[in-house]
C-alpha cells in the first residue's frame, strides 16, 4: 500500500466588499476533507487591500494557514495583477491544489493563473475526489447523464473551479492558524486595465430564492401550451416554477427560473420535476428538498433515481388530474 | 446523377431556416385571427435575398435559381405556409419583368420589388374563369399613347400590399389575343376591391382587382400585343406551378414533424403511441408522402435551372404534391386524436393551408388535364 | 464625452483588424438525436449535426459591429477538425473577411491549456492585430477557460464575461464585464482578448448575398508546421488535465412508483401532499 503524499490544499477566498464569499468558505470545508487523509494543510489565500476585517472572518473557519497579500494595487480586481502575486507565493509554497469558486472572478483569474503556471485546471466542478494522485475534478458532462473525471497528473498545482453552492458551509472551530503576508511586488504598469466604475444592479425578483414548494419543467413537457400545466400547479401550491436549460432554450421559462448547474440552487420543502429527464446538470442544483416528487412518461428515467415518490404516465393527463385534485382540498 | 445537395445550397437552407423560426413565429397568431400580410417581414425577406432569388443581379436579384428558390420557399413552408403562398406569387411578377420585359421595365419595377419596398402580383383569374383561361373578358383598348383597360380580377394573392400588377386583357378579337400590362396601383382607373376571407393560407392576402377605365401607358405593355396568354401560362407553368409545389413541400415538412413529435409524447397504455401499429401507418404514409414531393419538388427546380420545358413536371409536381398535403394534413390530424381539431395545435391549421393550396395557381383538375396532354403527347 | 470629441477620435482612428476565434459543436437544435451507448458509456454520434458555437457567433457579430463602425478586417480562426470545414465556411457567410483553420493529427486531445497554446501560435502568426474576440464558454463542456489562456500565451490584458464594447480612442475599449449581480465598467488598451457572453448582440442572419460573397473568399488550413509552436503542450500528450472515467452519478434514492392510472396516481399524490399540509 502506497503512502499517499501530504497534500496541502490552497483556496482561493473571494471577497466582495470586505466580506468573505460563500463559496471561498464552501470550498474550506471540501479543502479539509481533502488534506485531511495525508494530514495536509488547508490554506486560505487572500488578496486585495486592507484586508484586516476578513482575517478574523475567514480564520473561524479552521484554517493552518492564511496567506494574505494586501497592497493597493491590489484593489479593484485586475487578472493579471492577482496572478503575479499568486504565481510568486504558488512558486514559494508549492501548494498541490488550488480551488477556485466559479465566480466571475474564479473564472476569470483560474485560467490565467493556470496557464502562467502551465498547470491543469478542471473548471465548473460540481464535485472533488481524492486519489492517490491527488484532485480530481467532477465534471458534468455535456451530453448525456453522465460526469466527467478531469485529472491532472503530472503538473502541480491541480486547480478546479468549483459552482458555488455545492458544497455545504463548515462549522466555525475554535482553531486560529497562522497569518502568512505574501510580498506583492507591484508596480502601477502591472495592471493593465482601469476599472473605472462597478454597478450593482438590483436583484431580479427571483421567487425561487427561498421558494417553499418549487414546480419544474423540462424538454418533455413540450409545448409553449402545455407548459402552462406547469406554471397552474405551481400556482395552486402556492409555490415558484422551475425550469432546465432545455426549457429555457425553448422560450417556455425565463433564465432565471434554470435550476442547475449553470442556474440556481433551491431548497425546498417540496419539489416536483416534471417532464424532466433527471440529469445530473438539473439535480444538482436541488438541495435536501424534503419531499421530492418525479413525473414523467419513461420508468427508467433518471429523476426516479432522485425522488421520493414516482409517477410514471402523460404530464398531460396527470397534472392537470392532479390540479383538480389538488383543489378539491381547498 | 448526383441527389446531393451543393454547400451552397445546404448554407442557404440553414440561413432561411434560422431567419424564418426566429422572424415569422410572433405574427403568426395575427395572421390567423385576421388573414393579414406581415408587411413588417418585407424588408428582412429583401435584406435576405428571398424576394430577389429569381432576379437578376443587375436589377438587385441574387440570381441563384429554381431549385434555390425551391428550398427557399419550401423553409418558409415549413414555419408558416401561407408566407411563401404570397412570396412565390411576388416571385411570378418578378419572372414576369426578367423574362418579358425590356430594359426600361426591368431597371424601373425589379429593383424595388427585390428590396421588398412593395410586393408583386400576377393577376390571370376572373369572375369568368380561371381554368378558362381563354375566357378572360378583361379588355384593353390602344386610344393614342394608352391602354384603356378594362375588367375585373378575383382570387388574386398580395392584391392589396402590392404597387406593381401584371394583368393579362384581351387586345384582339381572336380566340388568344390578350396582351399583358403592368399595371401600377396610382394608375388612374386602378383599384383594389374586395378582401377574401379564407379558411387557410391566411396571412398570404387574397382580393380583388378592379379596372375601370384604367390607364395604362404605352409602355407598360409587357412583351408583345398578343402575347398575353403565352405569358400567362408560361409564368403559371415555370414559376407559379413550382412555387405552389414548394408550399406544400413545406407543409409536408411540418406536417411530418408534428406527427413524429406528438406520437412520441402522447402515452397511451402505458407507452408513446409512436408504438403503435395503426400509428405507425400513418407515419409511413406521411414520410412517404413527404420524400416523394422532395424529389418532384427538387428535380423541377433542377429542370427549370436546366432550361428543360416543364410542361410535365411542373403540372405534375403541383398538382401531385398539394393533394398530398392534404391527404397527410389528414393522417397527421387523426394522430392526434382530439387535439388535432384544437386551435392550439398547428395539424388543423395545416389542414387547412392544404385544402387552401390545392386550387390556387390552377385547380387539380386542370392539373391533372395538363399533366394528361403532357403524358399524351410524350407517349404517343 | 461630448459629440464632438467623440467624432473627432472617431475620424483619426485607424481601422481595426480583429481576430474572432469559433469552436464547432453539437448542433443545440438537435438536442434530441443524442443517445447513450449502455456498454461503452460514450455518445454515439449518428449523423451528428454540427453547428458554430452559439457564443462564438456573438463574438463574430461584435467583431462584424466593429467593423462596421470602424472599418478594417475579420478574421476568423478555429482549432478544428478536417470534417468541420463545412460548418466553419458560415463564419464567411456571417461577413468575415478570412477563414483560417487550424488542423492536424497531433492537436487532437488537446485541453484547454494545449488548445490555448495552438490558437495563440495561428493568432501570433496573424500579427498586428486589434482585438482577440471569444464566446466565454463553448456548450460542448464549455470550461470557459480558453481566452484567458490566450492572452496569457500572447502576453496581453484579457477582459470576460462582456456585455458591451465601445472604442472610446485610438487603441482604447471600454467594455463593460459582468460579475454578480452587476457589472465592471473597463478601459482597456489593445491590443486586447475579450470575451462575450450571448448579451452582447443578436447575431445578424446570413444572407443569400452574404452566401455568394463567401464563395470568393479564402479558406486556409495550417498545420503544426505552419506554426511557431514553442512549448509542448500540444495534443493528447501535451495536455496537463486529461479525462478520465465516465460514470453515471450515484442514485440518490429509489422512488416509490404510485399505482394506477394517471387519474388514480395524482389523487394519490394529491392525497399525501394533503396529508403534509402542502395544499
Amino acid at each position: 500500500m502506497s503512502e499517499r503524499k501530504q497534500n496541502n490544499i490552497w483556496v482561493f477566498l473571494e471577497q466582495r466588499e470586505k466580506r468573505p464569499a460563500n463559496v471561498g468558505l464552501e470550498l474550506l470545508g471540501k479543502a479539509q476533507r481533502l488534506a485531511e487523509p495525508a494530514h495536509g494543510k488547508v490554506c486560505g489565500v487572500l488578496v486585495g487591500h486592507n484586508l484586516e476585517p476578513l482575517i478574523d472572518q475567514v480564520m473561524a473557519y479552521g484554517i493552518h494557514e492564511l496567506l494574505i497579500a494586501d497592497h493597493p494595487l491590489l484593489e479593484p480586481y485586475c487578472n493579471e495583477t492577482f496572478v503575479k502575486v499568486l504565481e510568486s507565493a504558488v512558486k514559494e509554497h508549492h501548494p498541490d491544489a488550488f480551488l477556485f469558486g466559479a465566480t466571475a472572478v474564479g473564472t476569470d483569474l483560474a485560467p490565467r493563473l493556470a496557464a502562467r503556471l502551465r498547470t491543469g485546471l478542471s473548471a465548473h466542478c460540481i464535485d472533488l475526489e481524492l486519489t492517490e494522485q491527488g484532485v480530481v475534478g467532477v465534471v458534468p458532462w455535456p451530453e448525456g447523464n453522465l460526469l466527467g473525471h478531469v485529472h491532472c497528473t503530472r503538473t502541480r498545482p491541480q486547480m478546479a473551479t468549483v459552482i458555488p453552492g455545492i458544497f455545504e458551509m463548515p462549522k466555525k472551530t475554535g482553531f486560529t492558524g497562522q497569518v502568512i503576508p505574501i510580498q506583492a511586488n507591484l508596480e502601477e504598469k502591472d495592471r493593465t486595465y482601469r476599472v473605472l466604475e462597478i454597478t450593482r444592479e438590483k436583484p431580479r425578483e427571483n421567487e425561487l430564492a427561498g421558494a417553499e414548494v418549487v414546480v419544474a419543467g423540462g424538454w418533455g413537457v413540450g409545448s409553449k401550451v402545455d407548459w402552462e400545466l406547469i406554471k397552474e400547479l405551481a400556482a395552486v401550491l402556492n409555490g415558484a416554477v422551475g425550469a432546465t436549460r432545455p426549457a429555457v432554450d425553448e422560450g417556455w421559462a425565463h433564465e432565471d427560473q434554470m435550476i442547475g448547474q449553470s442556474g440556481h440552487s433551491v431548497s425546498p420543502q417540496l419539489y416536483i420535476g416534471v417532464g424532466l429527464s433527471g440529469h445530473i446538470h438539473h439535480m444538482v442544483g436541488i438541495k435536501g428538498a424534503k419531499l421530492t416528487v418525479g413525473i414523467n412518461q419513461d420508468p427508467e428515467a433518471a429523476i426516479f433515481n432522485h425522488c421520493d415518490l414516482g409517477l410514471v404516465g402523460d404530464l398531460k393527463e396527470i397534472v392537470p388530474a392532479l390540479i383538480k385534485a389538488i383543489k378539491s382540498y381547498s | 446523377m448526383d441527389f446531393q445537395f451543393s454547400e451552397r445550397e445546404e448554407l442557404l437552407r440553414k440561413s432561411i431556416r434560422e431567419w424564418a423560426e426566429e422572424e415569422i413565429p410572433p405574427h403568426m397568431e395575427a395572421m390567423e385571427e385576421t388573414g393579414e400580410f406581415p408587411t413588417e417581414l418585407l424588408k428582412g425577406m429583401g435584406d435576405m435575398g428571398i424576394l430577389g432569388v429569381i432576379t437578376p443581379k443587375e436589377y438587385g436579384g441574387t440570381e441563384m435559381g429554381h431549385l434555390a428558390r425551391i428550398i427557399v420557399l419550401e423553409e418558409l413552408g415549413r414555419v408558416c405556409p401561407a408566407i411563401p403562398m404570397a412570396i412565390q406569387v411576388h416571385h411570378m411578377a418578378t419572372y414576369a419583368f426578367s423574362t418579358w420585359g425590356n430594359e426600361d421595365q426591368k431597371k424601373k419595377y425589379l429593383p424595388p420589388l427585390a428590396k421588398g419596398e412593395t410586393l408583386g402580383v400576377v393577376a390571370v383569374t376572373e369572375p369568368s374563369g380561371g381554368s378558362d383561361v381563354a375566357g378572360m373578358q378583361s379588355t384593353a383598348r390602344l386610344e393614342g399613347d394608352t391602354y384603356i383597360l378594362n375588367g375585373r380580377k378575383c382570387f388574386i394573392t398580395n392584391s392589396h400590399h402590392s404597387d406593381y400588377w401584371i394583368v393579362p386583357a384581351r387586345t384582339g378579337e381572336g380566340r388568344n389575343d390578350f396582351s399583358a400590362f403592368i399595371v401600377e396601383k396610382g394608375f388612374p382607373g386602378a383599384e383594389v376591391g374586395r378582401k377574401e376571407n379564407k379558411v387557410g393560407l391566411r396571412g398570404a392576402n387574397t382580393g380583388e382587382l378592379v379596372f375601370k377605365n384604367c390607364e395604362v401607358p404605352k409602355e407598360n405593355l409587357l412583351g408583345n400585343e398578343g402575347e398575353g396568354i403565352t405569358i400567362a401560362i408560361r409564368d403559371i407553368v415555370e414559376c407559379g406551378r413550382p412555387g405552389m409545389a414548394a408550399v406544400g413541400l413545406g407543409i409536408l415538412n411540418a406536417l411530418m414533424e408534428e406527427a413524429v413529435k406528438f406520437a412520441n409524447e402522447r402515452v397511451l397504455y402505458g407507452k408513446p403511441i409512436s408504438k403503435l401499429q395503426a400509428i405507425q401507418w400513418y407515419i409511413a404514409d406521411i414520410y412517404s408522402d413527404l420524400e416523394i414531393a422532395r424529389l418532384l419538388a427538387y428535380r423541377l427546380g433542377w429542370m427549370l435551372d436546366q432550361k428543360m420545358p416543364v410542361d410535365g413536371a411542373a403540372p405534375l409536381a403541383k398538382q401531385w404534391i398539394c393533394e398530398a398535403a392534404a391527404r397527410s394534413a389528414r393522417k397527421a390530424v387523426e394522430i392526434h386524436g382530439s387535439y388535432g381539431i384544437l386551435r392550439e395545435y398547428a395539424v388543423q391549421r395545416l389542414l387547412r393551408d392544404a385544402l387552401t393550396a390545392i386550387p390556387a395557381g390552377g385547380t387539380a383538375e386542370i392539373g391533372k388535364l395538363v399533366v394528361a396532354r403532357a403524358a399524351l403527347s410524350q407517349f404517343k | 464625452m461630448p459629440g464632438g470629441l467623440q467624432a473627432h477620435y472617431k475620424k483619426v482612428m485607424k481601422t481595426l483588424r480583429s481576430i474572432v476565434c469559433i469552436k464547432p459543436v453539437p448542433d443545440p437544435k438537435h438536442r434530441a438525436s443524442f443517445t447513450l451507448d449502455p456498454k461503452t458509456n460514450t455518445l454515439v454520434r449518428q449523423g451528428m449535426n454540427e453547428a458554430i458555437n452559439p457564443l462564438d457567433k456573438n463574438a463574430l457579430e461584435a467583431a462584424l459591429q466593429l467593423r462596421d463602425k470602424q472599418g478594417g478586417e475579420v478574421i476568423v480562426v478555429s482549432m478544428a477538425p478536417p470534417g468541420s470545414k463545412g460548418v466553419l465556411k458560415e463564419a464567411l457567410a456571417m461577413g468575415a473577411d478570412r477563414l483560417v483553420i487550424l488542423s492536424d493529427p497531433a492537436f487532437a486531445g488537446s485541453d484547454t491549456l494545449a488548445t490555448a497554446h495552438i490558437l495563440s501560435a495561428g493568432i501570433r502568426k496573424l500579427e498586428p492585430f486589434d482585438v482577440v474576440l471569444c464566446g466565454d464558454y463553448t456548450i460542448d463542456g464549455g470550461t470557459a477557460q480558453v481566452s484567458a489562456q490566450i492572452a496569457e500565451f500572447l502576453g496581453i490584458p484579457n477582459v470576460m464575461h462582456i456585455r458591451a464594447i465601445e472604442v472610446t480612442a485610438e487603441n482604447t475599449l471600454i467594455v463593460s464585464s459582468a460579475i454578480e449581480q452587476g457589472a465592471m465598467k473597463i478601459e482597456v488598451a489593445t491590443p486586447v482578448v475579450l470575451s462575450v457572453l450571448k448579451e452582447i448582440n443578436k447575431p445578424r442572419y446570413v444572407t443569400m448575398m452574404n452566401i455568394l460573397e463567401a464563395e470568393e473568399k479564402e479558406m486556409e488550413v495550417w498545420s503544426a508546421s505552419d506554426l511557431s509552436l514553442s512549448e509542448p503542450w500540444i495534443g493528447l500528450q501535451g495536455s496537463p488535465t486529461q479525462m478520465g472515467e465516465f460514470t453515471t452519478p450515484e442514485k440518490k434514492k429509489k422512488a416509490e412508483l404510485l399505482k394506477g392510472d394517471p387519474k388514480e396516481q395524482a389523487e394519490i399524490l394529491a392525497d399525501r401532499l394533503h396529508r403534509l399540509g402542502f395544499c
